[in-house]
This record gives structure tokens, sequence and C-alpha cells, in this order.
């Protein structure tokens, strides 16, 4: 067991193998240092698995469990199930990826909801197939290059959009389901702390960039999460019982192209050569970014990031404060705050 | 049971450090506060020290450097926040604020200079000049264990700090009290001691191991071309003088201040106390007109010059003298003309006037603010025959500058000296350029704080401090205002952010873990100070 | 005390009487029942287990599995494209070697789809690493899921009990009901040593490489052979307790025999009497049920085969495009000591065919396959052309 850090339990510890510079590593470390080892972790099948257990090693020091790509949720069901069989009021959190969300397991996971299981289910959305190679998922935006939605002279990436999962998810009578990602750490951990408080099932919706996936350099991704946030691409909500209850106000709306030009998955958008009739009707590259740009205003209006009456705002939510804002519970210190 | 259960945290064992091509490295870097600071404080670290409210270890910290916070906190005129990166983000620290809150705390509750040597040494050392650099000197020398005497040709010890600065700016209680707390380290000060006529350089050398010579800058520079005849003229050093030790001077209705400086200011609210109404002919451009061009504008600080405009001078700018015009022996006004430029063919300071837009100006008193020169009467020898032992520093060593100049010069001074003294180089920082500037800085990560501004009080005539100080809230606000350019301020992005949990916390600080550690090099883009650097591996 | 009772009824007492915490399941036919059952007696508080509807076969597994390391005992049921659909669920339960037990109504698989019993569904899973028990009556399933529990939970392998639905699951018959005391002498509470606890955290389900994964199959393969010996042990046990005792197959005159018959399942009824029926006759016939089809029972295949001249296997599946699967096994099982009986490989009942008396003994009647290439040849075909008629 891992005790380097006596400000927090490192119940995803050193030593797993992804890649440089991992935003799914680093958001599962994040919520999992939140929740604590005193809870039994189910993962599905994906990056977040193969790199965390390799060879037999583990780097996970709470208690894990790993089944199948599609059946996590209701792994958790029975896991759930039977601690509470027992009297034992343990939390059960899963985790899976996007594809162990939006696609392979999202009929597992609606059932889970649709029972009422007491669980958290944690989706890190890289938006596409990682593991094997980077190829389309439903999470994977609107004109995206992956291996199996290239570019080429008839096609601009990803003919389809992105899945609203949240919406999904949130009209199964859900009683809180959130998205949040790395770069705002602050909010991240309210949500996760506000989905421990709550009984019945949860869900998180962590945007993880992926710097192989995405194609931007190592050093770039908590950047490149905060701009999918900034330009109104990936709002940060918070829906319970199927309302929104809260937004992140953007305090400023950048242009997609920001987002965008930090990375080689949309890379073609810029030089564009096709002059193919893509599904949504698009020629070209450029009115491919049009559309995006057209897809963030979009989901601004939405959920009203502009207007929304709220002090929790991308700036107020970047701040620091010296000597931190405090990190994590149950490490038998007091953070240093 | 083997292979069916795996140990907690196993891959521990696998060290994923290899795969590093580039790694990060905590290193402090030196902010431009600190550099920009004539007297070299490391204006960062007391900051951070006032910003966790540990306010004596703040004003120990400061008083390395600078033993008059409670006096350059009030006069100094801050070129630190001139270099303060947070401008570029809202606007600077207040800087001076907190040093004067620490300087006023430590008189308050009595706090003392502290040796940093046990060991008393026996090479004496003589200062001459107790102004703010011979202050300054004969403080790190004490400090140091050295014996140490001050002479001085007047009768209050303080130099331009006593005779140059008007009371509304630095109450001479204040003065008086921070030059006890340096003396307290066991200096001798000799006061009414004129070295040079009454006792010579010669006796000085007999009986001392080292001497500094701090004797600052107190003659006016006089303006040529002038009918210089001394009725109703005045040197602005000399007026200030004056006022500062207590004679009664009396003036017409009408004074003209010839000088665009802090002592012309001065001087004009001094003579606006006194009744007259005063105009200030300054020969460079207002604040902000010339943006770039260092020089150009007037040199006296903006905060002097608003307080002086509210106070009711008048100030002419882009405008020079021509005559002084008499009426008998009376001074009836002055002849002055717009100003071409501001340096002569030669490039020597010397406006120069446009012909035919001359205008009188009554004034019935005019005092020259242009400024100051070394008197080196009696201490000729000190520049005709240097020596190893004796040291010239403060305004003596060059062109008069700033008070935190003098003290920074005095700490440097006490560093050459002791380097004499004991035959090995002199040991002090230099920090020729900051190391850290706005680009390197996460300003997005900083919360927008409002600069904090002390309250000015209305009732300028009568003569008492003008500016109030902070209240402990606002100091502790404004000292957290500081971006900490360049050095940890445990904001704990590099921690949060690490996939691998290759950020160490402990109780100081952050440590990190190079056996895992990949060089992804997040932790260095989203350090808000700049303080983590990415040093490629080269093995 | 016997009570008559469907098999359905009968299965849901004998899960209820091993005291599950969980049932997860999702409904098919001929399963429906067995599920219905206890969905009941948990809605009337007769079993203090938690019932949960899973949205899909895939699911119930998986919410076994979960419970089971979560550290409950669980039970499911499931046929045909319900086992299918658990298919890779399966595999991982053994593979981690979690004792999960769940009955199998067996049922044909589509296409064409069907309803009716067959042993298509199961034999599928028989390389995924389950104890699989192929009952012949309501009363062994009773009893073999009561000491499928037992056998689970000793040697840490998923079982799976296998009966014929409808043939059973639907049939009423008298049916010996242990009593709950008998039952909890037998089963101990439910402990599994690798349940997932924060106070030892270990990792479950992690990943293997080539330097490793061979050698936790190889562990695997241990585990269910040397689960024969345990089925045995717990057979001697639970016959000490209700005097009904079980061995890995069922054998009626099949040692004595010159022509032995081998089946599987609720087939095993009508066969005793077409057996005696012959033996009547004069003929040297007996019969061999395989009950325990894994781990292949080879020590006692080869004990009661080897003395017989011609041995016969009627199988409800088959692998498409080889022949009979038990068939095959069997005659390995022989041909590794050394025993060369010729062996006829028959497959009926397909889709709920029923496999009457007549044509079972038509059977015994016929020429032997051997020496010829005909192999797994289905019984009661009807002539080409006519089989989609409706008669």
């Amino acid at each position: 067991m891992d005790k380097r850090d006596p400000y927090r339990h490192n119940v995803l510890t050193s030593g797993h193998r992804a890649c440089s510079g991992c935003g799914e590593a680093m958001a599962a470390r994040m919520v999992t240092d939140l929740i604590g080892a005193n809870a039994i972790y189910v993962n599905a099948t994906g990056c977040l698995q193969v790199f965390t257990t390799h060879n037999q090693q583990s780097s996970w020091q709470a208690p894990w469990i790993h089944s199948v790509f599609a059946n996590a949720a209701a792994v958790a069901s029975g896991v759930e199930a039977a601690l509470r069989a027992r009297g034992d009021d343990t939390p059960v959190i899963v985790q899976a990826g996007d594809g162990g969300t939006f696609d392979i397991g999202l009929q597992c996971l609606s059932g889970m909801i649709e029972r009422g299981h007491d669980i958290l289910f944690v989706c890190y959305d890289n938006e596409a197939y990682m593991n094997t190679g980077v190829q389309r998922s439903s999470s994977t935006p609107h004109a995206v290059r992956t291996t199996t939605s290239p570019p080429g002279r008839l096609s601009e990436g990803k003919h389809h959009l992105k899945k609203d999962v949240l919406s999904i998810i949130a009209a199964h009578h859900m009683p809180y389901a959130a998205t949040a990602t790395v770069a705002f750490f602050h909010d991240l951990k309210a949500k996760v702390e506000k989905a421990m408080t709550i009984k019945g099932p949860r869900f998180l919706q962590i945007l993880s960039p992926c710097p192989l996936g995405w194609d931007h350099d190592a050093s770039l991704s908590v950047s490149v999460s905060r701009l999918a946030v900034e330009t109104g691409l990936f709002p940060l909500v918070e829906l319970e019982n199927g309302e929104v209850t809260s937004v992140m106000r953007l305090k400023q709306q950048r242009p997609v192209q920001d987002y965008l030009k930090l990375q080689g998955r949309f890379k073609h958008l810029f030089n564009s050569t096709s002059t193919a009739e893509t599904a949504t009707g698009n020629a070209n590259g450029a009115a491919e970014i049009r559309h995006l740009q057209a897809l963030a205003d979009a989901r601004i209006r939405r959920y009203e990031l502009l207007q929304a009456e709220t002090e929790w705002d991308t700036v107020r939510a970047s701040q620091v404060q010296r000597h931190g804002r405090g990190g994590y519970r149950n490490t038998g210190q007091e953070a240093a705050s | 049971m083997n292979g069916l259960v795996i140990e907690p945290g196993s891959t521990l064992a696998y060290h994923t450090g290899d795969w590093r091509t580039q790694r990060p490295v905590y290193r402090d870097k030196w902010p431009p506060c600190g550099q920009t600071c004539p007297a070299s404080e490391d204006i960062q670290a007391w900051l951070a020290y006032a910003s966790d409210q540990k306010w004596e270890d703040a004003w120990r910290k400061l008083t390395e450097r600078n033993p008059l916070p409670a006096v350059m906190g009030r006069i100094c005129y801050h070129p630190c926040e001139l270099g303060c990166n947070r401008k570029q983000m809202d606007s600077a620290v207040n800087i001076h604020g907190v040093e004067r809150y620490l300087g006023d705390m430590a008189l308050q509750k009595g706090w003392r200079h502290k040796p940093i040597t046990d060991t008393q040494k026996t090479q004496q050392v003589a200062i001459i000049g107790a102004g703010p650099a011979g202050l300054s000197c004969a403080y790190q020398l004490a400090r140091r264990g050295y014996p140490v005497t001050i002479f001085d040709n007047q009768d209050v010890a303080g130099g331009t700090l006593y005779s140059g600065i008007p009371e509304y700016r630095l109450p001479k209680s204040i003065l008086a009290q921070e030059i006890n707390a340096i003396l307290e380290l066991g200096i001798q000060l000799r006061l009414n001691s004129n070295v040079g006529t009454e006792i010579s350089m010669d006796a000085l050398r007999n009986d001392y191991d080292a001497i500094f010579v701090a004797i600052g800058a107190q003659q006016a520079r006089v303006m040529t071309g002038l009918d210089n005849s001394s009725h109703s003229v005045m040197a602005g050093v000399d007026f200030l003088r004056a006022i500062n030790t207590g004679k009664s001077i009396q003036l017409p209705n009408k004074v003209a201040i010839i000088g665009g400086g802090n002592t012309a200011i001065d001087a004009a609210r001094c003579a606006r106390r006194l009744g007259a109404e005063v105009t200030v002919i300054c020969p460079q451009e207002p604040h902000g007109t010339q943006p770039g061009h260092p020089g150009a504008e007037i040199p006296a600080s903006l905060e002097e010059v608003l307080q002086a405009e509210a106070e009711g001078v008048r100030l002419v700018y882009r405008a020079g003298i021509k005559r002084l015009v008499r009426s008998g022996e009376h001074l009836s006004g002055l002849e002055i003309a717009r100003v071409d430029r501001l340096h002569n063919l030669q490039g020597d300071f010397k406006p120069v006037l446009f012909e035919g837009t001359e205008e009188f100006l009554p004034a019935g008193f005019a005092i020259f603010a242009i400024g100051q020169e070394v008197n080196w009467k009696g201490l000729e020898a000190v520049i005709e025959k240097p020596a190893n032992n004796i040291t010239v520093g403060g305004d003596a060593a060059g062109k008069p500058r700033f008070a935190a100049t003098a003290v920074g010069s005095g700490f440097q001074g006490a560093m050459i000296t002791i380097a004499s003294l004991t035959g090995t180089p002199p040991v002090y920082e230099q920090h020729e350029k900051a190391e850290i500037t706005v680009k390197q800085l996460h300003l997005p990560y900083y919360p927008a704080v409002i600069r904090n501004e002390s309250a000015i009080l209305e009732r300028w005539k009568d003569n008492v401090e003008l500016v109030t100080g902070f209240n402990e809230e606002v100091t502790l606000n404004e000292a957290q205002r500081c971006l900490s350019c360049g050095v940890c301020f445990q904001c704990d992005n590099c921690w949060h952010f690490c996939p691998d949990a290759a950020v160490i916390k402990n109780d100081t600080g952050y440590e990190i873990d190079y056996d895992y550690c990949k060089g992804c090099g997040i932790c260095a883009q989203e350090c808000p100070s700049g303080h983590i650097n990415m040093e490629i591996v080269t093995t | 005390m016997k009570k008559l009772l469907e098999g359905s009824r009968a299965i849901a007492e004998a899960v209820k009487l091993c005291r599950p915490q969980i049932v997860a399941a999702y409904p098919i036919t001929p399963q429906t029942h067995i599920i219905e059952n206890l969905a009941q007696m948990v809605a009337d508080g007769d079993l203090a287990a938690e019932f949960i509807n899973a949205e899909s076969e895939f699911a119930a597994a998986s919410i076994v599995l979960g419970a089971v390391a979560g550290g409950s005992r669980a039970f499911t049921a499931t046929a045909s494209q319900g086992l299918l659909l658990m298919t890779e669920v399966l595999y991982n339960i053994a593979g981690m070697r979690l004792p999960v037990v769940m009955v199998c109504a067996n049922r044909a698989v589509s296409a064409p789809i069907n309803i009716f019993s067959d042993h298509q569904d199961s034999m599928t899973m028989r390389d995924a690493g389950w104890i699989q028990l192929y009952v012949e009556s309501n009363q062994e399933a009773v009893d073999s899921i009561i000491q499928a529990y037992r056998i689970a939970e000793v040697c840490e392998l998923p079982v799976m009990v296998c009966v014929d639905g409808f043939f059973l699951t639907h049939t009423f018959e008298p049916v010996e009901i242990p009593e709950q005391t008998q039952v909890d002498d037998f089963l101990p509470p439910f402990h599994f040593e690798r349940t997932l606890n924060p106070s030892n955290p270990f990792t479950l389900g992690g990943g293997s490489e080539p330097d490793n994964y061979l050698e936790i199959r190889a562990q695997q393969q241990a585990a269910l052979i040397d689960a024969v010996n345990v089925i045995q042990a717990i057979g001697a046990d639970y016959a000490k307790l209700t005097g009904r005792a079980y061995e890995l197959v069922d054998s009626y005159f099949a040692e004595q025999a010159d022509t032995v018959l081998v089946v599987l399942g609720s087939t095993m009824g009508a066969v005793r009497e077409v057996i005696d029926s012959l033996r009547e006759q004069g003929q040297s016939v007996g019969v061999l049920r395989l009950r325990c089809f894994r781990p292949l029972p080879a020590q006692a295949l080869v004990e009661y085969l080897s003395a017989a001249k011609r041995i016969i296997v009627i199988e409800k599946a088959f692998s498409a495009g080889a022949g009979g699967i038990v068939a095959a096994e069997v005659r390995a099982v022989l041909q590794q000591v050394g025993v060369l009986i010729p062996i006829d490989s028959y497959i009926g009942g397909l889709g709920g065919r029923d496999l009457k008396l007549t044509i079972i003994e038509d059977v015994f009647h016929q020429s032997s396959l051997a020496k010829s290439t005909a192999d797994g040849v289905f019984l009661d075909l009807k002539q080409p052309g006519t089989a989609t008629k409706q008669e």
C-alpha cells in the first residue's frame, strides 16, 4: 500500500500505465481520492481498467472489480444489493469510459438507474474508443477525426452528432446527474461531494482529454478541457430529478476555433480539401467549423450559460488560493488550508 | 489465491519515470518587484508571510534589507509597484501600504532587531552621515557584530529623511523611533560632528579600520545664466530644511517653484501650507502622456502631484524659466517659456525653450528645486586618494535617487566594507533582472481583488500626516493580492492535476516523485506562478 | 413429506431453502415459473432476499456476479437465448472463480425460434468453466440445487443445474422438499473469501499478460478436475441427510449390459422403461446417464462402459458440422484408456420433439453405425419436404 502522501489516499496510485498527460487518469485520481478508499469501485473495460491493472499489478488501493465491458452498472447493482443485504453501507462507485456509458454499457446503466440502486456512476468521457486505438463512439463530437471516422475525399470526419447522454440519463427520474471536467477541480470536487450525499443512482460525466486521441500536447490536457467549457461545447451543469438546477456561467464565451486548433483531431477542418456533402449538409471544413460553433451556441442557449444568475462562473471556478482550497477528506489529517 | 486477486498498489513496483524525456523542477525565481526595489527587498517573501498573517516574520524578512519600513512605507516612491506583474491583470499590489503596516506594527509592538551573529568583531567602522545610507550600512554591520560609530554634522539623525521630508508625509516621531531601533543594536551616534573640518579624515583613518562615507547630496544645484542674488530666491533643499527644522519663513502671496522632482512638489506643498498661491514650473509632460518614454514625464510621483493639485498647487508643464523679473531687489515674477526639448545638443539635461513663447508669471518668491550635489569640502581625500577600506555610498556615490536607493547602497556598502576587513570578496545577491514576466504566469487562476488604497485626509492645512495606514484586514487582503511570481504559494494545482500521483504534498510544499513522473508537463503548464521548469532529460 | 408440485415451484422451494440474498433474473420461457415463484416468495416475505428485475439476462448474470463478489449468496435462472446472451458474463464468472448457482431451464436455440426443450443452450456453455449437472427429475433438481450451492462455495466454481424445460419445469410431480433445518445443517452460511471489502482492498478481475494468463487458466482447469471428488463427497453427505444418493453418473444396468445407452437429463425416465422392456425380452442392455457433464467424469465413464460391447449415445444437442458432443467425448475418454468399443451417435428430441419409447427402442434394433461413416444421425427425421407441412 502506498502511504507516500499524507494529504490524500492515492486510491489510484502511481505506476499505472496511462499515457503521459492522460486526462482520464487525472480525472479518476481526483474522483477516487475525493471519495476515498472506503468504497467499492466497479470498472468497465477500457483504458482505465487496462492501464491500472496490468500484468497482475494493480494501481488501486480500494476494493476494485472489473468484469466485462458492458456490464459495470449491472455488476455494481449486484454489489450494492449484496452490501445492502448484509447491512453494509459502503458506497459503490462505477467507473466507465464513454464506450462503457454511451454505447455498450448504456442498457445496464439504464437498468441500474431504473431500479434505483444507490450507486454513483462516473463516466470519464474522452469522446472515442481510445484503448483500442481511437475509434469513433457515439460520444465522439461531430466532424472529429478518428480511425473509424477518418476525413477523406468524401468525408470531414464523424458525420453524426455527439450523443446527449446526460439528457437520456436525466430522463430516468434521476436524483442527480452532472457534468464536470478536470480543469475545474473545485467544481468537480463540489459535484462529487454533492453526489456522495445523495441516495439513489447518481451520474457524473467528466470530460477527460486524451492527448493521444485528441492529438494535443501532453501538457495541455487541463488547458484543453478548460477551453471545452469556455467555448460552450461542454456545458458544466447539474440536473436534479431531470431539472437543471445549476450551471457554470461562461464569464466570457470563447470561439470554438480556440479549442479546435489545439487538437489534431480537428486539424483537417482547417486545411480541408474535401468537397463532400456530409450527412448534416455541410460541404467543407470551414462549414463544419461553423457548424461546431452553432452547436456550441445552441448548448449555451439551452443551458443559458451566458445569462444564468449565478456567482459560479468560469473565472471564479478557476481561481486558486494560497495554500490550496483543501483537497481530499478522510485522510486523517486536515489539508493545510 | 494466486492469480485471482491482485495486491493493492502493486503497480508501485513499476517505475513509469523511465518513460520521461523531460522533467519538472521546482525553482524559485526572482520576481520583478524585488528586482525594481532599490533596496533589493525580497518583497515576494515578506508579502507571503503577511499573506499568512505572520506579521513578525514578514517584518523580519523585510528588515533583512531595509531597517526603515515605517519610513519607506510612507515616503518611498515604490518602483516595486511599477515592476509588479499584477498591473497586467488589474493593478499592482499596494506594496508600500503593506510595508508601512509592518513598520508601524513593529514600532507599536516594540519588536527589536536581532543580531545575525553572536560573535563580536573587533574591527571598528566609522560612518560619515546618519542619513538612510549611513543608517542602513551601520545596521547591517552592527547586526554582523561590528562596532560602528556614525558621525553626522547635524543635531538630529536622519539626513534628508529628517531635513527634506515634510512632517505631513513623514512624522518626525516615526523616523526617530525607527532610527532608535537601529541604534539599539549598539551603534554609537555622534551628532554635530563635522568630519573634514572639526574631525580630520586622517584622524578617522587612524582610529577606525574602515570608513563608509554617506554624506548625501545636500548642496542645491544652481541654475546658470540667471540673476541668482539670494533675495526672494531659495533652493528647494534649503527651503525644506528650514521648514523641517522649525525655522520661521515668511512668504509673499505668490510663490513659483522651478523643477519637476519630488523636492519641487514637497516645496510647493510646504509653501502652500504657509498660505501662498503656488505655481510649479515643470519642464516635463504630465503623468500618463508619454508612455514608453522614460524621463519625458514629470519625475515627481503621481500620488504627490495629485495630492499637491488637490491642495491647490498649480502645475505648468513643459515650461522653463528664462529670467527672474525684479522690481528693485524684490522679485516681481518670472519670465517663462515653452519647452522645445529637454536636452541640449550635447545631450545634457538642459531644457531648450521656444523663442516667442514667453509669458510673465507673477511671483514674489522663487524656489529652485532642480537637483542637489555632493559637497566634498574637507573630504576631498576620499575622492583623490581612494583606499580599500573607504567606501562611498548613498547619494554621495552617484546622482541622487530615492531614499530606498540609499538604503540599498548602505547594505552594499556594509558588504563591501566587511569584504575589505576580511579580505574576502563581497557576498550579496545581485538581481540584474527579473526572472519572471507576466507571460510565464497563468493569470486566470488568480482571484480578482481590487487594489486597496490608503485614505487621504482632507485636513491638509493642519500639517498632520495626510495618508492613513491600512488596518489588519485591508493589509491581509492586499498582501494576498500578490501573485507570488516565480515562487510557490501552495495552490495545489500541480498536486491536483498530476495524472500520475507523482506530486507528493508535504507540510512545507510539494516534491516530485521521479520514480513515477512521466514528464507530461501539466504541472508546469498549470502552475499559476511560473514556479515549475521543465528540463530536458539528457541521460 | 412429499408434495405434488410443478417443477418450477419445486425448484423455487429448493432455492429458497438455500437462503440466497440476491435473486436476479430476466423472464424467458420456460424459466419464468421459477422466477415468478421466487418473486412471490420475496413479495410474501417468505424469502429474505432481494429480487432484482434485470433488464436482460446479460445484466442478470452480471448482477449475480456482483452480488457474490459483494459477499452475498445469489441465484439466477434462464434458458436458451437468455443463456446465450449471458455467455460473456458466464465465462467471466467462471474465470473469476465466483460461486454462482444458476438453473438453466433447457430450451432450443434460435433460429428458427422455438420455445421447447433440448440441450443445445447449455451445451454451448460446456467450455465456459461452469460445473454442469443435468437432472432427470424434479426431485433431483431440488436436491441438486441444494448440493450445487455447497459445491460452488467449496470449489469457488459456478454451478449450472440443467433442468429440461417443460418436461420438468412445467410438470407436476410429487417431490420431497427437505426441511429448512436439514438444509441449514448441510449448507453453511455464505462465506466468500474474496468478498470486496475496504479493509482488505484487493483488485478483482485485473489484467493479465501472456506471462501469466496460461497459469491462471491451468488453475481453473485443475479446480474443475478436482471438483469431481467434491461433487461425489457432497453427494454422499447429502445422502446421509436425506437418504437420496447422487453420483456423477446414474447407471441402470449399465455395468452389466452388452449394449449401453448413454443419455442426459429427463430422457432417462423413458429410457428406463425401454430398458426394462428389452431386458424382459432377454436382451443385455443398460443405460448410463451423465448427471455431471462438467467436469467430465472420465473415471466413472471408464468404470461403467469399459465392459460393454456397444455404446449408443442419444443426445439433445450437437456440434454443428461435427456431430454428437457427448458421443465424441465418451469416445475420446475410452480411447484414451485403450478401450475401443463401437459408439453409435444419435441426435434427437431437438426443439421439443418427443423422444417416444418406440424411437428409443428402435435404436437398439438398428445395426451399429460402427465402421460406417454415419455419425450423429438425427433420430425421427421426417422425409425431406415434409417437415414443414401441417399434419
